[in-house]
């Protein structure tokens, strides 16, 4: 029966009892050397559709499986054909791995950080920084959009060439900030345009206050032109890696 | 968006969530975690190409045009340090008051955003450590609005 693996575990590690995809129950699958990995079976007959309720089934259940001791997650839409597949393709292959990870990542977990521009606030800086975006600005106000069509083009592009200026330097002054709270940091390129920082962060669940603190102080400072939101406490997904594993 | 300050509920400046919404949970998972073997992957339905659409919009024409328009609807007679007169302000950005939303919305947002409360307005949390039962898990809305009829 094929199954959907979760993520890997210490094999004394007590799953919460907690429904998985197609709530079905999640169990363990206990290889050598003291790991396991999380699965729940599938329908045998029905091909598995990733859509929204399976991703936030995903997530939610590394979320309480991790309340009970590290969780090695495993990347959206892992499914294995049997309880063999899961040990021959993955614990056993990669048991060293998998058994320093688990130790590496005990007691500690990730957060994200996503930054995002207040868009007033940053036109604001981007016309203070630049004479010619606000000269050509000033030039094209109040003309016909089709005749200016070329100018706002160039406009434009001086406009992103600041805003990747003014983000770049905000990246490298949060960052700076927060890496000295943090033990392994992860920066994602921008998904979009007001995207100041997307950023995953290990954190020490004893230091964690830590972290907290300075990130409110910088948001606190940044109030009006940057919106902060934190995401966490998650399973390490930014920071676990298997050595030769096909990507 | 309808909240002027940016203090969370909590009292804080930063909004926290604990990844029980679509948009959090992608933006943390996709791409991430173990892979033992890409062929044992499945696909996501929709979801993977929208997200992919969302990273590519950086320097295109269609960037270029809405940086300019974002810095074209600027009001900047609320800062004073600007030099440019009041008059031609009030001329050029007639529907000012209408201006509720940005420009630089990102493909990510207003692709997930309408779908539910997912987006960034409202403060959801998990009740991941205490699972009582699977699949429970509590919301509670930071911005009350006062045209929802079903509020407290």
């Amino acid at each position: 029966m094929p199954e959907y693996v979760y993520g890997v575990v210490a094999a004394d590690v007590r799953l919460p009892k907690t429904e998985g995809i197609g709530g079905q129950p999640i169990r363990s699958v206990v290889g050598e050397d003291g790991v396991a990995a999380v699965v729940s079976d599938l329908s045998a007959d029905e091909e598995l559709r990733l859509g929204r309720d399976e991703v936030l089934t995903h997530s939610r259940v590394l979320g309480e499986v991790q309340g009970s001791g590290a969780v090695l997650p495993m990347q959206l839409g892992i499914v294995m054909d049997s309880d063999d597949e899961v040990r021959e393709r993955l614990l056993e292959p990669h048991a060293p791995e998998l058994v320093e990870q688990l130790e590496q990542f005990r007691g500690k977990f990730e957060a994200n950080v996503r930054v995002v521009y207040e868009e007033d606030a940053l036109m604001r800086e981007v016309i203070a920084s630049d004479p010619q975006i606000a000269e050509l600005r000033q030039a094209i106000q109040g003309r016909d959009p089709d005749g200016t069509y070329y100018e706002r083009i160039q406009l434009g592009e001086l406009v992103a060439g600041a805003v990747e200026r003014i983000r770049e330097a905000d990246e490298a002054n949060l960052m700076s900030a927060l890496c000295q709270v943090s033990l392994e940091q992860n920066v994602s390129p921008p998904a979009h345009e007001r995207v100041a920082l997307n950023a995953a962060f290990l954190l020490e669940q004893a230091r964690a206050k830590e972290f907290d603190d300075v990130l409110e102080a910088i948001a606190e400072g940044q109030s009006g032109r940057l919106r902060f939101r934190y995401t966490g406490p998650l399973p390490p997904h930014s920071f676990v890696e298997l050595a030769g594993a096909g990507s | 968006m309808s909240s002027m300050g940016t203090r969370g509920p909590g009292g804080g400046y930063v909004q926290r969530s604990s990844a029980s919404g679509l948009v959090d949970v992608l933006n943390v998972l996709l791409d991430k975690g173990l892979v033992v073997d890409v062929f044992l992957r499945v696909s996501l339905v929709g979801i993977e190409l929208l997200t992919v659409d969302a990273r590519i919009v950086i320097a295109s024409v269609d960037t270029y045009l809405r940086f300019a328009e974002a810095v074209n609807r600027l009001d900047l007679g609320q800062s004073s340090d600007e030099g440019l007169p009041q008059l031609v302000e009030d001329m050029t950005s007639g529907g000012a008051e209408s201006k509720t939303k940005g420009m630089l919305e990102g493909a990510k947002e207003s692709l997930f955003g309408s779908s539910d409360d997912d987006d960034g307005d409202s403060e959801e949390s998990s009740s991941g450590g205490s699972s009582s039962s699977g699949g429970t898990r509590t919301r509670s809305r930071s911005g009350s609005r006062s045209s929802s009829s079903r509020g407290r």
